[in-house]
Parts: C-alpha cells; structure tokens; sequence
C-alpha cells in the first residue's frame, strides 16, 4: 500500500488500537475465555507500532509509544498484580507471585514482539532500556518491591515447617527464590539482602536452640548424628530451592552453632565424650567426629586437643601403675615396656584410620608421649628402663622358641619407635651398650637380632649413634675367628700345649667397648701357660699391639673333686683362681690368700663370701661366721655335695648401683664435651651471637640425642670464656663474641 | 750513717728498704740526685746491677711496700693501695717492678713522699668517680690472684669486694660472701668477678628488674636463688 496518500495516525488512534490488543492479552493471560492472537493480528499490531513509529516528524510517535509501553505495564502492575498478590495470605500469597510473575514474563514476550520496532531503532538511537527490561522493571518496582517483605516471611516459615518434619511445596520455593534472584537483574543482591541475610538469621537462632537442648539430652556419639544429619538435610535444602550459593554460608552457620560453640562441651563429655570413645575403641563415632570437624576450619583442633590430653593421662597412668607395682624400687620394665607399645599400637591405630592420618593428630600423639615417656619411674629414667628391656628381649630370645623372630622384629621396631619419645637417647646409647657387653661376652646373644636392632637404631638416629655397638658385634665375629686360628696354631704344636686346659680368648677393640679395670691377679699356673700361650700365637698375627688381660670377666669350669661324687663348678676367673689355690694346699688363711694372690681386699672379700658364706659352701671357713674378716682362715669342703652334676656361681664385681652411677656420669662427661663442640661450632660461625639466641640453637643442634641442662650450658659458656674461646661483648654484656 | 742530716737519714733508711740497695749504692744514688727520692730510684735502677742471681733484685716486695705504706701513713690494707697499683699498672698486689713504681711515679708526677702522700686523697676520691671505679675494680681481679693462676682465691676475692663495696655502695655484699663461703667455696673466675660489678649496677636489691633468661654467670643466677630461699628477698 502506498505511504504518500495515507494520513499519518494520530495518537489517539494509535493508542486505542493498542489497548484493544492489550486487553485481549490480559485476558488470555487471566486465563479468561478468548481466542489466541492469529498471525495476522500479531502482523497488525506489529504494523501499528511500525507506522506510528516511521511517520514523519511531527507525526513520529516512538517517544511516546515507548511511554505508553512503560504505562502498560506500570498500570497493570500497580493495580492488577500487586493487590491480587496483597490480598492473599502464606502460601497462597506465594502462589498468586509465581503466577504474576509467570504473566508478566508473559506479557513482556509479547508486547515487546508488537513494540518491537521500538527495540531496533529508536532504544538503540536514544540508549534508553530495552522493552524487556522496561517490563522487568517495572514488575520490580511496583510489585516486587512491596511484597517481598511479606513473601520472605512466609518462605521463612514454611522452611521452618519443613525442619520440624513437615513437607512443603518446594518447587513453588524454587520459583519464588528465582525470582528473588532474577530481580536483582544480574547481581545477587536482591536475593542475598531480601532473602538470604534473614534466612540465614532464622537458621542460626534455629540451630542454637536445638543444640541447646541436645547438648544437654543426648550423648555424644548421639549428638554427632543429629548433627550430621542436619546438616545433609540442610545441604538437601538446598539442592531443592535454594541457591547453590547459599550452600557454603549455611553449611558454616549450621556448623558453627552445631559444632563449633559447643566443641568443649560434647568433646569432654563425661561417659560419652572423646575421651570415652577412644578408651572403649568406638571407632565409627570418632571417624564421625573427624568428618564433621574435618570440614570446619581449625575445627580439628579441640579434637586434636582431646586426643592428646587422653593419651597422655592413659600413658600416665602406666606409669603410675609400674610404680606402684614396684617391689623393693625394681620396676617391672617388661611389663611396662610392653604396654607402653600396645598402648602406642592402640593409638596409632585410630590417628590412620578414624582420623585420616592427619598431621595434628600425629603430633598429639608424639606430643603426648613425648610427656609421659620422659618420666622416671621408680627413680630409674625411661631410657635406662628401655635398655633394659631390650637386654631381656634378647637374653631371653636364645632360650624362648616361643618367641619367633618375625615377633622380636616387630619388638624391636616398637623400641625404635619408642626411643624417637625419648629425650635422653645419649643415656639410653649407654646403658645399652653396656649390657650389650655383657650379652655378648656371656655368650647369650644372638647375632642377627643384635645387628638388626642396630641396623635400625643407626637407621633412625645416625651412624655416630650405634657405632661403637657394631664395633662390638663385629668384635665378636673376629673373636670366634681369632679362636678358630688359635686352635689351629696349639693343634700344629706350635707352642706349648696348655696342659689339656681348653681355653677361649675373646680380643676387644677397646674403643667400641665400656671400660673395666684391670687387675694384677695371681694365676694359677695352668692358667699363666693359656694366657702365655695365647700371647705367643698373638704376636704371630699381629705385633704393636698390646693385650690387657681382663680377668673380672673371665669364667672357669673347675673339675670339683669332692669326696662324695666330683661336681663341675662353673665361677668367675677370680673365683676359680682362689679355689686352685687349694690344689697345694689344704689350708689358707686370708691373708695367705691375699698374698698370694694380689687382690684387692674388696674383691677377695667379695669372692672368699660366695665361695664360703653364699649358698653353696666350696670352703669351710673359721670361724663359720657370716662376713668375711681378715683374721679368717679357709679349707677346702671335701665333703661338698648337691644333687646337680653342674653348679655355677658367677658374682658381678661391681654392684648394680655403681655400675648405674658409672654409665651416668659417662654419659654426663659426653655431654659436656657435646654441649661444648657445639657451643664452639655455632660461635664460629656466627662470630657474634646473643646469649639466648645461643642457647636455644646449641639446645636445637643437640636435641637429636639429648635435652641439655640449660644450667649446663650456661656453665659451659663460661668454661669456655675462661678458656678463651668466648668473650663478652664490652658493650652488651648479655651477647657473645667468638675469640678467633 | 755520718753527718747526715735527720731527713736525709730518713730518706736513705727509706730508700734503703723499699729498694734492698746497700746503703752505699743507697747514699751514691741520693746524693747524685740531690735527695729526691724519685730521682734517686731512677738513678739507682738506672746503674749497672752487680749480677744478682735474685730475680727480684729490681723489685718492690712485701716488705718495701709496707714500709711504703708506713711512710705515708695507710695501713697496708687501705684501699688506696689498690689506687695506687692501678696507676701504676701494678701486675701483682704487695709487688712494684722498677717500669711499675717509676713509670706510675712519672705519670703521677710525684717525685717526694711528700707528694705522693698529698695525692692520696686525690686517690681516694677517684673511687667516686663511676668509670674510674670500673677500672680499677676489673683491674683488682688480675692485680689480687696469684701469680700463674687463673682464677682467684675465695678469701682474696671476698676481702677485695669487701673493701670495694665499702667505697661504692652495695646492699647485698655481705648476703653475696655469705653466700659465696655457704655454698660456692671455690676460686672466682674472671668472667664472674667482673659481671658482678654489672649486676651491682644494674640489677636493683629487691631483684624486680633480674633476668633470669638474661646471660649472667651461673653463680650469680645461683645466689639469686639462695637470696630466694633465705627470704631475703620475694619472688
């Protein structure tokens, strides 16, 4: 059709086909009864909007056709929707949104189509919103913005409903928090400030009062599962209708108020708490415990606390069990030692399954040992308790074939473990070493436990540590081969036989091993040629090197010939020594046999007791008292007898409490000498140090083996300032300065 | 002794004993130095000895000194004593070497016992001073111990601090020589007697301002803890 005889329409015209074509709208969309627009009518109306807006000025009327738009809906908004929606209450309030809503949407789909020509030119020449933003506008500011007070109130309670068990329309939740959400045309604010920020509220104050009231009616174990059920049913929630961003503020509200304030409270309860459930092995309710504070940041820490502070008290009360059993100030260190390792075993178990292996709870653990493996027991430290338990493992191991060696391995790796705790490893290093000596020169040892042991003492602590203990194993091994030697050369009658005496030398490297005095006993002939002997063939292997008899750690087997049946006394080379003194004689006094024999008194005493005052009389002594005095004389007991064919009698030289104040003051002296190497060390590096800086890295640089005494270094500093190494800064007397 | 007149016998007796000289080497010496006694040492010590196998031919000892202190009328354990020796960079107590006694003379500028008596209370007063009596306090360790040692002996060194601290205040002197014979009963180290003097100064009687993290001797820490257990002071 041609333009140029056309009249323009006015506005009045325009607008009143306009509003005959909304109205129709707004009864379809009431669901009134109307015909759907036919294509022709959407060409229409289309058109209409197409030549109002490309008629020629004045007679263009896209500004206001594009006011008339906004009208509509502002009109329709303001007195159709918004009391429709006001009017109603709950759930049907929410509803009759989601229904205008979904109308509007409606309604903006299609007049934006008929104003569409609007869209293509004149919004774009003028920057103004687009229609559907017009629309969406609209809707916001004069239905949204009044209602959604209300509607927030509702969804709040209905959500309260559904916590308290009851179901709930939840898709209807979903549109209307959509909506919130589309209302804040791109940003989440609408949602979060109108919504989020009171729901948020009400789950606080809700969570709050059921943990109130559960905290106080239920167990743990039963709280922990309220609590993780809520908190899957939260996450549901939100799943359902809310928005995904909700999830991480509620999960943290939730927890908080759940788990987090009350953390005290349920973790130390009294026959529930951690404590309980760790001591009855309840290890689902703590691998629950874990999830739930796993996820809450630091959460895991209360957990951590607890942990620790019930393996300590259960690691205290062994001590204090060990203590008490001890009779006479011996303590039972098998029995201790064992438990000690279940005990560890028990607890280890729960740090890698129930809680994940995760790092605070292994340093709960190691710090709760730390505490209580430290202690004395009985007086004796926990290292010396530890030497001596491995000494009886192994002494024991040769006679018990019930203990296997897959067992003894396992042992010996619980030691290992043990000793890590320890802080006085150097201590432990001493006394270890000393009844390894013992072990080893009284043949009761086996070789592949003592060198696995040190192969995995050296493994965790270094070489330094373990290696004058493999100089004394391989000593051993070189011993039995030096033997061998031996006993070729006498076979090939190299030197003189000695006498149908069997005789076995064990050579010792002295550095590897503790020291023993020495003595300048008087042997009997027949032992003088072994030892000659023995010299002799010796000096074939090996020249610049000089033997030194030990002869306190000699033992003898003595052919007794007692007139009743002979008997084969097995005793100490001094014992024996004194005993073939009767061969000559029948009759000695003491100080014949002191004489003659160039002991100390001490020592004659100690041996002239055993073999005459001790169970097993080898010699009659007058007058048959009970102690041995210098006037006494002694015969031999021809009469002796007793049912075994074997007696042995063997004395310890030193007795228990010497050797124990020798090995402590050895280790004392090692860690003067260790405190001051290191001391020197970190001054000649750092040339000029403060005193408490210097401390704390010489205590650090030594806690490998052992806590040093602060006082004990303070004592070595000054040591060393006398002997010039240190000096005091002139200036500030409390820094250091390394003397070059 | 002929024509001599009253000071001058006095004067050669003097010299005579604090130096050993003969009275003949005494009088040369004198008289070529016209009776100044000063002069006179340095004459005489600067004249070719006769080859005397005694090491301490050159040397004041104990007995010089006391006539010394006779003479200028202090008792040999007046601390002035100690003054003087720090002048005169004295190596060892109740000794002068011939560099010591001159030197420290020249350095005074003394030349009579006259003098040097009036410049006694001078000495006394240099006590006062602070800095003067942080010297002279760490040199009394080295000037008081035997020769040879490294430390010193504990009655020297409680009879040192007694006269010191008469000088300069300290409240807690004599609970610290109680202290020492109670418990320590062993010679003093270098680096303890000179960070008592430290711990004098700074750390106020009652204790509130002690470190116990802080760097002092052991000793010190020690007595802090007997002054804890004596109740002298509360922790």
């Amino acid at each position: 059709m041609s333009r140029q005889n056309v009249k323009p329409m006015t506005m009045d015209q325009g607008f009143e086909l306009i509003d005959a074509a909304v109205t129709k709208l707004k009864r379809i969309l009431e669901g009134k009864p109307e015909p759907a627009f036919g294509s022709h009518e959407y060409i229409e109306n289309y058109t209409i909007v197409y030549n109002m807006c490309t008629q020629k000025p004045p007679d263009d009327l896209s500004q206001q056709l594009y006011d008339k738009y906004g009208g509509i809906f502002e009109d329709y908004d303001k007195h159709t929707m918004l009391p429709s929606i006001m009017e109603k209450h709950d759930e049907y309030m929410l509803r009759e949104l989601s229904r205008m809503w979904d109308i509007n949407k409606i309604m903006v789909r299609w007049l934006s189509h008929f104003f569409f020509y609007l869209d293509r030119y004149f919004i774009t020449r003028r920057s103004l919103p687009s229609l559907t933003e017009v629309g969406m506008t609209c809707f916001r500011d004069h239905v949204y913005n009044n209602v959604h007070f209300n509607v927030k109130q509702v969804i709040i309670a209905l959500i309260h409903k559904e916590r308290e068990g009851q179901q709930i329309d939840s898709a209807l939740l979903k549109n209307i928090l959509d909506l919130f959400v589309q209302n804040g045309k791109g940003s989440m604010e609408r949602y979060e400030d109108d919504f989020e920020k009171f729901f948020l509220q009400e789950t606080a104050s809700y969570y709050s009062r059921r943990s109130s009231s559960w905290i106080l009616e239920d167990s743990c174990p039963e709280y922990m599962i309220k609590s993780e059920e809520s908190l899957k049913k939260e996450k549901e929630r939100v799943t359902h209708y809310l928005h995904s961003t909700t999830e991480p503020k509620l999960v943290e509200v939730v927890q908080t108020r759940l788990l987090v304030l009350v953390a005290k409270q349920l973790l130390e309860k009294e026959s529930s708490g951690c404590s309980a459930l760790l001591r009855d092995d309840k290890t689902d309710d703590l691998s629950r415990m874990y999830r739930l504070y796993h996820e809450i940041p630091k959460g895991l820490e209360p957990v951590a606390k607890a942990f620790r502070l019930h393996v300590t008290s259960e690691g205290n009360g062994l001590i204090k069990q060990a203590e008490d059993a001890a009779t006479s100030g011996s303590v039972e260190e098998q029995v201790l030692v064992r438990k000690i390792i279940d005990l560890h075993d028990k607890y280890m178990a729960y740090v890698t399954d129930c809680f994940q292996n995760h790092t605070l709870f292994h340093k709960a653990l190691k710090e709760a040992f730390e505490i209580f493996c430290n202690k004395k027991v009985a007086g004796s430290s926990s290292a010396e308790l530890l030497a001596t338990f491995c000494d009886n493992l192994f002494k024991k191991a040769g006679n018990d074939k019930s203990n296997d060696d897959s067992t003894i391995e396992s042992t010996i790796d619980n030691v290992v473990k043990l000793l890590d705790y320890i802080s006085d490893k150097d201590l432990f290093a001493e006394f270890y070493r000393k009844k390894q000596a013992r072990r080893l020169l009284f043949g009761r040892f086996n070789d592949d436990h003592e060198r696995s042991i040190l192969t995995k003492l050296k493994g965790q602590f270094g070489g330094q540590f373990t290696s004058k203990m493999e100089g004394m194993v391989t000593d051993m091994q070189l011993a039995k081969d030096q033997q061998t030697g031996f006993e070729e050369h006498i076979k090939n009658g190299n030197t003189g036989k000695p006498k149908g005496v069997d005789f076995t030398v064990n050579v010792l490297t002295t550095g590897f091993w503790p020291s023993y005095k020495t003595s300048d006993l008087n042997l009997p002939l027949e032992m003088v040629n072994c030892i000659e002997s023995f010299k002799a063939y010796y000096e074939t292997k090996t020249k610049h090197r000089r033997l030194m008899w030990i002869y306190s750690l000699g033992i003898c087997h003595l052919n007794g010939r007692f007139d009743p049946k002979p008997i084969e006394l097995i005793v100490s080379t001094y014992q024996a020594a004194v005993l073939c003194a009767f061969n000559n004689t029948e009759r000695l006094t003491y100080q014949e046999l002191i004489e003659q024999l160039n002991l100390s008194h001490e020592d004659l005493v100690r041996v002239l007791h055993s073999l005459s005052c001790a169970k097993y009389k080898f010699l009659k002594k007058e007058p048959a008292s009970k102690t041995i005095s210098k006037t006494d004389s002694f015969e031999f007991n021809s009469k002796f007898t007793d049912k075994m064919r074997r007696i042995k009698v063997c004395i310890r030289l030193l007795c228990l409490f010497l050797q124990w104040m020798i090995a402590v003051e050895d280790v004392d002296k090692d860690r003067r000498y260790a405190i001051d190497a290191s001391l020197v060390r970190i001054m000649k590096s750092r040339k000029v140090l403060p005193h408490q800086q210097l401390v704390s890295e010489c205590v650090e640089q030594l806690s490998r083996m052992f806590k040093p005494d602060i006082k004990m270094i303070k004592k070595r500093i000054e040591d060393l300032i006398s002997r010039d190494y240190l000096e005091r800064d002139t200036e500030n007397p409390n820094t250091f300065k390394y003397v070059a | 002794m002929h024509k001599l007149s009253r000071t001058n016998r006095d004067k050669l007796q003097q010299f005579v004993s604090i130096t050993g000289a003969s009275e003949k080497s005494a009088l040369q010496a004198l008289k070529a130095s016209d009776w100044q006694i000063e002069a006179a040492f340095d004459v005489f010590y600067s004249q070719p000895q006769p080859k005397s196998n005694d090491p301490y031919s050159d040397m004041i000892l104990a007995e010089g000194v006391s006539v010394l202190c006779s003479e200028l009328q202090v008792e040999p354990q007046d601390i002035v004593t100690l003054v003087l020796s720090w002048h005169m960079n004295a190596a060892t107590a109740c000794e002068f070497s011939k560099e010591e006694f001159c030197g420290g003379l020249l350095a005074l500028g003394i030349d009579s016992i006259g003098k040097l008596q009036e410049k006694l209370s001078f000495m006394r007063s240099e006590l006062k001073d602070e800095q003067k009596f942080y010297e002279i306090y760490n040199f009394a360790f080295g000037w008081a111990k035997e020769k040879g040692q490294k430390s010193l002996a504990l009655d020297t060194a409680i009879g040192m601090w007694q006269l010191l601290f008469a000088e300069r205040e300290w409240p807690l002197v004599n609970h610290w020589c109680d202290f020492l014979q109670d418990r320590h009963n062993k010679a003093i180290s270098k680096d303890t007697w000179a960070q008592l003097l430290e711990f004098a100064r700074t750390v106020n009687p009652m204790l509130s301002n002690y470190d116990a993290e802080g760097a002092w001797p052991y000793l010190i820490d020690e007595f802090v803890e007997y002054l804890y257990d004596k109740s002298v002071v509360e922790k």
